[in-house]
C-alpha cells in the first residue's frame, strides 16, 4: 500500500508551541498522513505515502522551519 | 543595506531560535546581521535582500509573521 512509517530526529525544540508548529504545518502538506512530534524524545514520526513525498524531503522542511531535522535510520 | 523590521509570532525561545537559524541560513547570501526581540514579537534583519526575500524565509518557519517596515537607524 501507498503508505510508510518513518521517524526523524529533530533539535531545537524547546516548548509545546514548537511541538504543535510543526504538527499544524508539516500536517498540511500534500502527501503527510500524519505527524506525531516528541517534545522529550526530540524525535517526529511521520506517515506519509512514499509516491507522493520522501521521508527526506519531509526532514528538509523541518529544516527549513529552524529547527535541526535529520531522518533517524 | 538597511534594517528590516518584521512583526513574528514567537511564543518561546525555541522560536526565536528557529527564525534566527532559518535567516541564519542566508548569512553571506544577503544577509548581515538578525537581531530578535522576543517581548516585543520583532525581529530585524540587515540585508540586502529584498523585504519580500525576507518575508518568505520566514513564513517557511510556519509562523505567522508579517512586514512592519524599513528601521530608522
Amino acid at each position: 500500500s501507498d503508505q510508510a512509517t518513518g521517524t526523524l530526529k529533530v533539535k531545537g525544540m524547546t516548548c509545546m508551541s514548537c511541538v504543535h508548529n510543526i504538527e499544524d504545518h508539516i500536517g498540511t502538506v500534500k502527501g503527510i498522513i500524519s505527524i506525531k512530534v516528541s517534545l522529550q524524545e526530540n524525535s517526529a514520526t511521520v506517515q506519509y505515502q512514499p509516491s507522493l513525498i520522501s521521508l527526506q524531503q519531509i526532514a528538509e522542511m523541518i529544516d527549513n522551519m529552524g529547527f535541526e531535522c535529520e531522518v533517524q535510520d | 543595506h538597511c534594517v528590516y523590521e518584521f512583526q513574528v509570532e514567537m511564543t518561546c525561545e525555541g522560536c526565536s531560535n528557529a527564525v534566527k537559524r532559518v535567516l541564519g541560513k542566508l548569512e553571506g547570501q544577503g544577509v548581515n546581521t538578525v537581531s530578535i526581540d522576543l517581548e516585543k514579537q520583532r525581529v530585524y534583519v540587515n540585508s540586502s535582500l529584498s523585504s519580500a526575500q525576507l518575508l518568505e524565509t520566514i513564513k517557511k518557519t510556519g509562523k505567522s509573521c508579517s512586514y512592519i517596515g524599513v528601521k530608522s537607524s
